[in-house]
């Protein structure tokens, strides 16, 4: 009972990685009603960015890495917005979701062909912390990446709300044509959503980097269906809703792996997908607005 | 002045006419192709093995090329395709190599490329009833065990995991004698993880009296490997053997620090005596011990390594057995009096099968290598042991 009770603790903790990807899946659907299949490539993309600090600063500090990932992450975000979205009929959904289908190979060769596919260790905050809450154990580098999620998930809706960028940003959301009419400019509107997204992927990915303790291409594609499942399980476009997902599916995945195995694990992960989508298609917390 | 002015003429106008000079007429192209990964996950194993494809055809071409059965000079060219470790793709590309002039293709990286490919090849030499491509494989770095077998056309010259674990695991008996159970933890979707765990080292390790008292499993694209490491904690073994590639090794070992998991002996998988082992875990890789089938531990190795790191290269026991089989192929080239003509093709690339055929053993970086009746090899090796951010030799068992 303590291994299942510790297994599912590990997963949920994990699953915060999941979570912060699955917000800027989430966020940037919301916005724009599309998919970018490019989000978890751009923030591996920014992560490995961020590595070029330690190349500039031979001994910079971790969090030196992650500011750097934010800005790497940030910038690449503005790329894909350009090349996917601003010069792409927006009328067709397959168009932008081939281009991001594209963009995400691009950004995963280009990973591959600057590090020859060997993977690079990546500096770690509290990676040596481990809180023993009873019996049980949790990582110090995993309760940080549990910490930033929500504390992104604050900032974004602080952002959304408390803000002119967030006013506009929702306005474009529910009503770009009003919007539109109303003065805001609409393509700087998804821009901004694209590079917070993007800083938030940078993060996410440093994160993601740290957590695991070295970065690899082999991490792109697992984390975008990891992001996308997390994104259709909280509900499309809620934030909330993509933490509460990541935490789930990550508790769940180690449940699976504990009782039916590494091989049959991520079958019951999708099968948990098939069950949100036949008898809970909005997810957890179904967004109740909608683009016009 | 005229007899000049004519010489030149001539020249422009053989130029120009794209005829060969005196000088070259005798010397012509061996076309050897290279295949394996240049792009996906396992791309440096084709970058490794490109570069030292490369630096071998420049050391052979300064010494004077091949020499050819009619006393001509053949110069080596070398192209190298990229099969992206898949099946499909690597058929396409042996396809495609077999269509044009190539002698003999070295490669495929990737065991799961190696297998289906060795099947389209023709299984028995000379049968009319077996339309299979009739092109000489010799693989260096696919390294599941006994493929060879599927073609008479496929020949390796990759180590033998089972000998170098079974000689590995007697090493523990002997020197490690504190050391009585052992933990794997393996790689499960990964063909020759899997292979090398299941089928060699729990089987060597059984028969060398270690008690298995289990194993964890993973998934090659997994990040999170704290329950499979918490089973390891679990079994308090005294040895650890990890077979698995680097990502996930170094992911593996990481955890491990992190549960203060410390066995006294770890073991790893031969793919992980590597440069990427030591970019992405170094510390935490420090101390373990892998048998390998190449190692800078003479003159030829080190200016093998060094020609190879000019290519942009790293020596491994995968990159520098791309580098022994263009001496062999020179070897056999030579003594089976091919022609490298463009009518002659495939009567070269039945002299160079049979050729590689009758070798019973062939220099290699480390000693001589025992070729096997079924067209593998049985190479001499090394173990070494990451120390200090590198890969040391820590025993010669031979």
């Amino acid at each position: 009972m303590f291994d299942l009770l510790q297994s599912i603790l590990d997963g949920v903790m994990f699953g915060a990685t999941y979570a912060l990807i699955g917000i800027g899946f989430t966020l940037v659907f919301g916005v724009m009603h599309k998919i970018n299949m490019a989000y978890a490539a751009a923030s591996v993309g920014g992560a490995y960015g961020g590595l070029l600090v330690l190349v500039a600063f031979k001994g910079a500090p971790a969090w030196a890495v992650f500011l750097g990932a934010c800005l790497a992450g940030g910038i690449l975000g503005y790329v894909v917005y350009l090349a996917c979205f601003h010069f792409i009929p927006l009328g067709s959904p397959l168009a932008t979701l081939m281009s991001t289908v594209g963009m995400l190979l691009l950004i995963d060769e280009v990973i591959v062909h600057s590090t020859d596919g060997m993977p690079q260790n990546y500096p770690a905050m509290f990676d040596d912390v481990m809180l023993q809450v009873g019996e049980l154990s949790i990582r110090g580098d995993l309760l940080l990446i549990f910490g930033a999620s929500v504390a992104c998930m604050a900032a974004l809706l602080a952002l959304l709300y408390r803000t002119r960028l967030g006013l506009a940003t929702r306005a474009v959301s529910q009503q770009p044509v009003a919007a539109q009419l109303c003065g805001i400019r609409v393509a700087q509107v998804n821009i901004a959503t694209f590079v917070i997204t993007g800083v938030l992927g940078g993060l996410a990915g440093a994160l993601i980097g740290a957590s695991v303790g070295a970065l690899s291409p082999l991490l792109t594609v697992p984390l975008t269906v990891k992001g996308l499942i997390v994104t259709v399980i909280g509900g499309l476009g809620s934030i909330p809703g993509a933490i509460i997902a990541g935490l789930l599916v990550g508790g769940f995945e180690n449940l699976f792996q504990q009782f039916r195995g590494v091989t049959e694990r991520d079958l019951y992960v999708m099968l948990l997908l098939f069950v949100f989508l036949v008898f809970r298609p909005g997810g957890i917390f179904a967004s109740g607005a909608g683009r016009d | 002045m005229k007899t000049l002015a004519t010489a030149v003429a001539a020249a422009l106008a053989a130029m120009a006419l794209g005829l060969p000079s005196g000088a070259t007429a005798q010397e012509r192209t061996v076309k050897i192709a290279g295949f394996g990964a240049k792009s996906g996950v396992v791309r440096s194993f084709g970058v490794n093995s490109e570069a030292a494809m490369l630096a071998a055809a420049e050391d052979i071409n300064k010494a004077g090329g091949i020499k050819l059965g009619d006393g001509a000079k053949g110069k080596v060219v070398v192209e190298f395709l990229d099969d992206r470790c898949t099946a499909e793709e690597g058929i396409s590309v042996i396809r495609r190599i077999a269509s044009a002039d190539w002698l003999v293709a070295v490669g495929p990286t990737c065991s799961n490329v190696a297998e289906p490919l060795f099947g389209i090849l023709q299984k028995k030499v000379g049968d009319a009833g077996d339309s299979g491509l009739q092109m000489p494989v010799f693989t260096d770095v696919a390294i599941k065990g006994g493929l060879a077998k599927i073609s008479e056309w496929a020949f390796r010259n990759v180590p033998s995991e089972a000998t170098m674990y079974s000689s590995l695991f007697n090493h523990v008996r002997t020197e490690f004698p504190q050391v009585k159970t052992i933990y794997g933890g393996v790689e499960e979707d990964f063909a020759h993880s899997r292979a090398s765990w299941y089928a060699v080292m729990k089987d060597r390790a059984n028969a060398n009296g270690l008690q298995v008292l289990g194993e964890s499993k993973w998934l090659l694209n997994d990040t999170n490997f704290a329950t499979q490491v918490r089973e390891m904690k679990k079994a308090n073994p005294d040895a650890i053997a990890i077979a698995a590639h680097p990502f996930t090794t170094c992911g593996v070992l990481k955890e491990m620090q992190r549960q203060g998991v410390k066995p006294k002996l770890l073991i790893g998988l031969t793919s992980s005596s590597s440069l990427e082992t030591l970019e992405g875990c170094a510390k935490q890789a420090e101390g373990m011990i892998i048998p390998t089938s190449f190692a800078p531990v003479n003159a030829q190795a080190t200016a093998a390594a060094k020609s190879t790191a000019k290519f942009k290269g790293n020596a491994d026991l995968h990159s520098m057995a791309a580098w022994e089989n263009m001496f062999i192929l020179k070897g056999v080239m030579e003594s089976e009096n091919v022609l490298a003509k463009p009518d002659s093709v495939q009567a070269d690339r039945r002299k160079i099968r049979d050729g590689l055929a009758k070798l019973k053993t062939t220099d290699g970086l480390l000693g001589t290598t025992r070729r096997t009746a079924d067209r593998e090899a049985e190479k001499p090796y090394v173990f070494v042991r990451a120390k200090n951010g590198e890969w040391t030799v820590y025993h010669n068992p031979l």
